[in-house]
């Protein structure tokens, strides 16, 4: 019984400043080689599973701790961190947080140096890690030039280099690009084969399945409320916990009636007006050495809700940062409303057209959620009364309403996403830019955060920048896909991402919900979620 | 995640020393400066400085703007000097003035005066001279140092492993908070935030300032603890630490040393001899 790599004995946790237990009572135990799936929604206690595992509760976040953690039978409370550190290995959401070397073989060799191991032996185990991710390529590297899917890959062998028995993984495709979330799933298939075993908190199950995980744990405020096969899922999840295949949903949801969220459509006299935001040629680069964009035209019209798909680096931030005016042209221009970027101010764009950054906490300050949403309306000179009633609206989009008076930077990273939404959401600009809006977002709420949003009367465009092709699917109609710098494709969603092979290219892959409507176009005409595609199965 | 500078292998001139012996020779140069305030010792200096940078191979277009902006505020601090006469006081007592220049006007019952005296102008002069070959060599370290190589150069400099590690994190949260920053305030923009238009008292515009401030300095307050977490996951701290990187002295970083160490003492005993203190040229007094 002892001799499990991993058992968790009536595990609870409080944390210090908060009521309630975080985790309650949780007892599971892990095989060796086995691969273990954790879902739930955030706040559901995932997180704070893996610290107690891993040691960082109770030695860096404090709070009541209840039952115990072992570790090959031995118990973690008796274990330094330094000890701990060489049994389990943990990676992180964002690989971004982890990474400490400034290069690669300095960032795999972080881990051994601290064990003061012999030199010889450091370099010939981080290489080995290397090898085994098939990442020795990157040895002299340095890590800062990674790309998001090279850092995740990095960061997890600098752990897999200090050998340990159980690895843990933290929402490790969160970042990612979907080609780049396939190859570490890959890979982690490959490690618990080998006798790794792996602890794996996700909540796009969908794409978790693919690599045959042999159990699934699925967690529920603090609680574990299903622990067995894959198979008996979908029976226990509450519907948008987590991302299920599209089969599985669909087969839930029978024949409900089909709901579709409508974006106001273009009337034939918009076609007519002059494009939102024109690009012209545009070119751009940071150092005139290195060219990150060539050559991009297109235009933005009354009515488009636009997905840019591509992998991570293509330039799909750097694009629509040109929207804004952030970033000039080096040739061609840009237009919003037909003024040239170059003459405008980034404030006077942003009072037609809203820009969501990738990250929330650039930008969250004020002491409260109502004074941090009132910022951007005051800086645009809203009148009061509006300003008010903007970020009521704005907070019901986002359901923050009981958040109103909080601070903001007290909130979890997901509702500190959400906020940054509603932020510009109350700037009420005509045109609305979001960055991998749904980057940290659990299932449930960026569903209905894009619900809201694009019913939302008086924008009268709407950008996004996302990893996840079912939002392209779901959502858009028009796909632009961006790799290399360059637009490959722009069109109708149908049109664009039925191109498998094209897709596969700029390292998007498909979801089932993709190929499911697909599969069902001729039948129901238009792209449909899964819980509407029931009816047509 | 820490941001490096921007360092790349030149082949140049100070590269081909260990990073140790670099910055040695620096400490030693740095303190030996700031022993003279006679612009005759003080041009050797620059002329030091100078050496090193023009054998750096870099290129202007990399690093025109920390020298316009630190040239430009050494510059400035300088002439503020000079114009206030203030700051000079307690290297010189006695003033020889050679014009005096008055406004046709009075503010408040004063009239504004700009003396030009001897003393003032040389003192500028040394103080630029002074402040210029500092920066210029301090310029330098980050293109010049291998960031692989902080932490080992600090271990090497006879620093704890800990207190090693964390001046290496030091050094490159520099160039990390400006990052930052900068997204901050691309973000803050995006919301119709304009700093130029800040306007209001003292307090007001220092109140105003929040929604730079406080994201910065909260990121990098998480930023340090995700670093400390990211330390303590992988058994930081457990014991003596095994360097990865090797350094290993040469014959010409000895002499490097040497020429350093030398430099050092001989600026010293310049200064215990009550030489290399402020200086006008005797011709110009009266």
């Amino acid at each position: 019984m002892n001799n499990f790599p991993l058992l968790v004995e009536n595990l609870s946790f409080r944390y210090r400043d908060r009521k309630g237990a975080a985790i309650e009572k949780i007892s599971f135990s892990a095989e060796k080689g086995e691969l273990l799936l954790l879902a739930g929604a955030s706040g559901c206690g995932k997180t704070t599973l893996v610290r107690a595992i891993n040691g960082l509760i109770p030695r860096s976040y404090k709070g009541e701790v209840g039952g115990r953690v072992l570790l090959g039978g031995q118990d973690v409370a008796n274990l330094s961190l330094a000890q701990i550190s060489q049994r389990v290995g943990t990676v992180l959401q964002d690989p971004e947080r982890q990474i400490l070397g400034t290069k690669v073989i300095n960032e795999v060799a972080f881990g051994l140096e601290n064990m003061g191991l012999p030199r010889a032996e450091i370099i010939q185990r981080a290489e080995q890690a290397l090898a085994i991710l098939k990442i020795s390529a990157l040895r002299d590297r340095e890590t800062f030039h990674l790309s998001g899917g090279e850092k995740q890959k990095v960061a997890l062998a600098g752990v897999l280099a200090m050998r340990p028995s159980v690895l843990l993984l933290d929402e490790p495709l969160a970042s990612l690009d979907p080609a780049s979330a396939l190859e570490t799933l890959e890979m982690v298939r490959h490690l618990a084969d080998e006798g790794l075993t792996i602890l794996m908190v996700e909540h796009r199950v969908e794409d978790v399945l693919k690599i045959r995980p042999n159990r699934v744990m699925y967690m529920a405020e603090g609680q574990i409320r299903y622990l067995g096969e894959a198979a008996g899922l979908g029976d226990v999840v509450r519907e948008r916990e987590v991302k299920l295949p599209a089969r599985m949903i669909a087969a839930r949801a029978g024949s409900q009636p089909v709901t579709t969220v409508k974006f106001p459509a273009a009337s034939d006299s918009d076609a007519q007006r002059p494009p939102l935001v024109r690009f012209e040629n545009v070119t751009f680069g940071y150092e005139s050495a290195r060219e990150i964009l060539h050559g991009i035209n297109l235009e933005i019209r009354k009515g488009d809700v636009i997905a840019v798909l591509g992998p991570n680096g293509a330039g799909k931030t750097t694009f629509v940062k040109h929207a804004i005016g952030l970033l000039k042209p080096v040739s061609g221009r840009v237009t919003v409303n037909g003024k040239d970027t170059r003459q405008a101010s980034v404030a006077e764009i942003a009072s037609t057209l809203g820009y969501v950054f990738q990250s929330p906490s650039h930008m969250l300050f004020a002491p409260t959620v109502q004074e941090e949403l009132a910022f951007g309306p005051k800086n645009l000179k809203h009148p009061p009364q509006e300003i008010e009633k903007q970020v009521k609206n704005a907070l019901d989009v986002v359901n923050l309403k009981d958040k109103e008076a909080d601070p903001p930077l007290s909130l979890s990273f997901g509702q500190q996403k959400r906020v940054s939404i509603a932020a510009i959401l109350a700037m009420r600009s005509k045109i609305l830019v979001m960055d991998e809006p749904t980057a940290g977002q659990d299932y449930f709420n960026y569903m209905n955060f894009m619900d809201a949003i694009v019913q939302m009367p008086g924008f009268d465009a709407i950008l996004f920048i996302t990893h996840d092709v079912d939002m392209a699917v779901i959502y858009a109609n028009r796909v632009i896909l961006v790799a290399d710098g360059a637009v490959q494709a722009d069109g109708r969603p149908e049109a664009v991402l039925k191109d498998f092979e094209r897709l596969r290219a700029c390292r998007v892959v498909p979801t089932s919900l993709l190929e499911l409507n697909l599969e069902k176009l001729p039948e129901t005409g238009q792209f449909l979620r899964a819980e509407s595609l029931g009816s047509v199965l | 995640m820490l941001v490096a500078w921007r360092y790349r292998f030149r082949n140049s001139f100070v590269q081909s020393f260990d990073p140790r012996a670099w910055v040695i020779f620096y400490l030693c140069f740095l303190l030996s400066t700031l022993a003279f305030w006679d612009v005759r010792f003080l041009t050797p200096m620059l002329a030091i400085a100078l050496f090193w940078l023009l054998s750096a191979r870099l290129a202007w277009d990399e690093v025109r703007r920390p020298f316009l902006f630190i040239g430009g505020f050494v510059f400035v601090f300088a002439l503020l000097t000079f114009l206030t006469g203030r700051g000079g006081s307690e290297v010189y007592t006695q003033e020889h003035l050679l014009r005096s220049f008055a406004a046709s006007f009075t503010l408040l019952g004063w009239r504004p005066t700009l003396d030009i005296t001897i003393e003032r102008a040389f003192f500028a002069l040394s103080q630029f001279v002074r402040v210029f070959s500092i920066a210029v060599m301090t310029i330098l370290i980050p293109y010049s140092l291998n960031p692989a190589h902080y932490g080992i150069t600090f271990r090497g400099l006879g620093l704890p492993d800990k207190i090693a590690y964390a001046m290496d994190l030091t050094m490159r949260f520099i160039p990390t908070f400006g990052r930052d920053f900068q997204l901050t305030m691309d973000a803050q923009r995006a919301r119709g935030y304009e700093l130029e238009k800040i306007s209001g008292g003292l307090i007001e515009q220092v109140r105003k300032l929040g929604p730079l401030i406080v994201p910065v300095t909260i990121h990098a307050i998480i930023g340090s603890e995700d670093i400390i977490d990211a330390m303590d996951l992988r058994a930081f701290g457990m014991g003596p630490r095994t360097w990865l990187e090797e350094l290993h002295y040469r014959r010409r970083d000895l002499i490097l040393i040497a020429v350093g160490v030398l430099l050092l003492a001989a600026s010293f005993s310049i200064s215990f001899a009550g030489l290399g203190k402020f200086w006008v040229p005797p011709q110009l007094l009266p």
